[in-house]
């Protein structure tokens, strides 16, 4: 078959199971844009500034685990996707984005709409191709897919030169099968002798965690951990990544970890003398100052990627593979030593949990307030939202305070239904996020929780919910600040609230999206809480957007104290500290 | 702390030693000097094919060598960043 760049393209896009390409026209990549036009097997989704392609293309790939595929032009389209590149390097999340770029004749000219792509992702992609030549185009799309999706997952690039996708010229189109790296072989299968060492370690625990991450859910190992704890019955915690890996509902889990984490899961990491990662990679935000990280635990680390293991807390045991792979080797091998495994090892240790939990554990029943004396409680608004969706919506967030509530009180119990930029922390994330999970799953809840200063940031993608009918719920938590700015500037300057308040200048959101057509509701007694947000959940066929004035004073409990504090070291409260 | 030589066998593609170059820089790791080859001398390489199981052809790869003074955990951390780098057919440390 012979066929032009632009049409390869496509047509290799299409081969690799793509269903929706999240992207913005331009200059250079308009041939590429005839080409779509030209097909009917792939939709293309025109959002409304190229970070939210990317950002709705990486919620695409969060919830569904298939890479999100992005397409802009050279220029400022190729720098404007820049933020969502880096959201996704930073969570291990698969994405491809195509960039135009000028003709090849011209690269180097500072010709109109150039920009070095390459260069200027180079630190935030796993890999990035240039084509050279039309006929070279099968085999990028082919390793850029395989790249992006293989090993630790993430970004890759593919710059097009225009001239590779003119119309007018026409080469053989063989499609391929598949591709083969040799320079790239990321470990799948785990070492057994070291899943040996391990099973050693974790029988004569006394005090163990198991510890699991956003590596879990990328390799869809949790019903592999779910079958390993049966055996274990340890004591688990989810990071921020994490959430939803291990089934919320399950008396052992502990809740989230870290610098928001629950009271019982950084007492438990504190005092453990083993710790079990599972795709989690101990960064500043779970382990608090290292040197002070867990001083009695020995350490079990699963990756699939050695350059995780042994930076920044020494591994006593390491397993090297896919997670999965190692865990159903683990669950194997335990399996035959069944007879070893004493329960009674444990059992002060999770009544010493259990106590934990008692003390300070959160109170998830803040909902039940009703009296218009108080202020809405932040909180609450996410327990009434966790009860009318009976915990079963996509949950998509952004940064900040509302953040950390959403994580903390509403309670996962299957992975890829919490979609949040947690290594990166993007203000923006949720809406264009929440537009890729509902795409991939019409027929579900989709929740975008955020606040007034992140909705703002990517807020322009409301037009693209019109267009494409996308009716997902957005639940503003409006403290009327940059809260968790605040939060900071409260406890650690003086009260200084430096410009993280705007004036007054908020606009009418209930107003504001009802011009794009869409419903609002704005919310500001308790009273109105849960009637109002039913009748927002009732609406179906619209994008409803509620407006909820909460209480600007809250700050999210418990905080790790910084710097120089370990896990044990929390703020419980405004004047509560451990 | 010590001065070390890494050696780096790459595919000889373009972007990959700026890959490398960019790699030191962004993880804060300092180059005292850098050296690029192509690999012509393929009879010299016999331990890194049977180590990669793989046959080099003359001019396919490029050989690097940077040293640059570290402690040997954040010696381990560069060969680890530097493997995973997609280009990458083995990074070690040349003793
Ligand atoms: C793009 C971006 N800019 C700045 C920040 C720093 N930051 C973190 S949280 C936050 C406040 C977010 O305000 P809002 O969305 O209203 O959430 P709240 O904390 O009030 O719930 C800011 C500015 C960020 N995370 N992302
Ligand atoms: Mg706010």
């Amino acid at each position: 078959m012979k066929l032009a760049g632009n049409d390869i393209l496509i047509q290799s896009l299409i081969n690799e199971g793509v269903e929706y390409v999240f992207g913005y026209p331009g200059g250079a990549a308009l041939h590429i844009y005839d080409a779509i036009f030209n097909q009917n097997e792939l939709e293309h989704i025109l959002v409304r500034h190229e970070q939210g392609a990317t950002h709705a293309a990486d919620g695409y790939a969060r919830a569904t685990g298939k890479p999100g595929v992005v397409l802009v032009t050279s220029g400022p389209g190729a720098t404007n996707a820049i933020t969502g590149i880096a959201t996704a390097f930073m969570d291990s999340i698969p994405m491809v984005v195509l960039s135009g770029q000028v003709a090849s004749h011209l690269i180097g000219t500072d010709a109109f709409q150039e920009t070095d792509m390459i260069g200027i992702s180079r630190p935030i992609v796993k890999h990035s191709f240039t084509i050279e030549s039309a006929k070279k185009i099968p085999q990028v799309i082919k390793e850029a897919f395989y790249i992006a999706t293989s090993g630790r997952p993430g970004p890759v690039v593919i710059d097009i030169p225009k001239d590779t996708t003119a119309p007018d010229k026409l080469f053989d189109f063989k499609p391929l099968d598949s591709v083969e790296i040799r320079s790239y072989n990321p470990p799948i299968e785990p070492d057994p002798k070291q899943i040996e060492r391990a099973i050693e370690a974790i029988l004569k625990a006394k005090k163990p965690v198991i510890y699991a991450g956003g590596g879990a859910i990328n390799s869809n190992a949790s019903k592999e951990l779910f079958e390993l704890n049966k055996l274990l019955n340890f004591p688990v915690t989810n990071t921020l990544m994490g959430l939803g890996v291990y089934p919320a509902k399950e008396d052992r889990f502990m809740g989230m970890l870290g610098m928001h984490g629950t009271y019982q899961s950084n007492m438990a990491m504190h005092n453990a003398d083993l710790i079990i990662a599972i795709g989690a990679r101990f960064d500043d935000r779970i382990t608090n100052t290292p040197d002070l990280f867990a001083p009695n635990a020995k350490i079990i680390h699963f990756d699939v990627d050695h350059s995780s293991v042994s930076k920044i807390i020494e591994a006593n045991i390491a397993v090297f593979g896919q997670v999965k792979n190692s865990l159903i080797e683990l669950i194997k091998q335990l399996k035959a030593k069944n007879d070893l495994i004493d329960e009674n090892l444990i059992k002060p240790w999770l009544e010493e949990i259990d106590k934990w939990t008692e003390l300070h554990g959160l109170n998830h029943e803040l909902y039940k307030e009703n009296s218009d004396k108080n202020m809405i409680l932040p909180q609450a608004v996410v327990q009434h939202v966790y009860n009318i969706t009976e915990g079963k919506a996509f949950v998509t967030s952004d940064v900040g305070q509302h953040q950390m509530f959403a994580a903390q009180y509403y309670h996962f119990d299957k992975p890829r239904y919490w979609i949040n930029s947690g290594g990166l922390g993007t203000m923006g994330f949720g809406l264009p996020a929440a537009m890729g999970v509902k795409l991939a799953f019409p027929e579900e809840e989709v929740v975008c929780i955020t606040g007034e200063g992140s909705i703002q940031m990517c807020i322009q993608e409301l037009s693209t919910c019109t267009q494409y009918n996308l009716p997902v719920k957005i639940i503003n938590i409006n403290n009327e600040a940059l809260g968790m700015v605040k939060q900071w500037q409260d406890m650690n300057y003086g009260g200084r609230h430096s410009e993280s308040t705007y004036k007054s200048s908020l606009p009418n959101f209930v107003e504001l999206v009802e011009s794009y057509g869409h419903v609002g509701f704005k919310i500001e007694k308790n009273s109105e809480l849960k009637t109002t947000l039913e009748k927002a959940f009732s609406i179906k066929d619209k994008l409803v957007f509620v407006d909820i004035y909460v209480d600007p004073g809250e700050h999210v409990y418990p905080m790790l104290v910084a710097p120089n504090g370990s896990l044990k070291d929390m703020w419980l409260s405004k004047d509560k500290k451990v | 702390m010590m001065q070390r030589e890494i050696l780096v066998i790459l595919e000889n593609k373009p972007g990959a030693l700026a890959r490398i170059v960019g790699l030191f820089h962004q993880r804060g790791y300092n180059i005292e000097s850098l050296h690029v080859d192509p690999v012509t001398d393929i009879e010299n390489y016999k331990d890194i094919e049977v180590l990669l199981n793989l046959k080099l052809k003359e001019n396919e790869v490029s050989k690097l060598l940077i040293t640059t003074t570290v402690s040997d955990n954040l010696l381990r951390q560069i060969l680890r960043q530097i493997n995973k780098l997609i280009d990458v057919l083995i990074a070690k440390e040349e003793i």
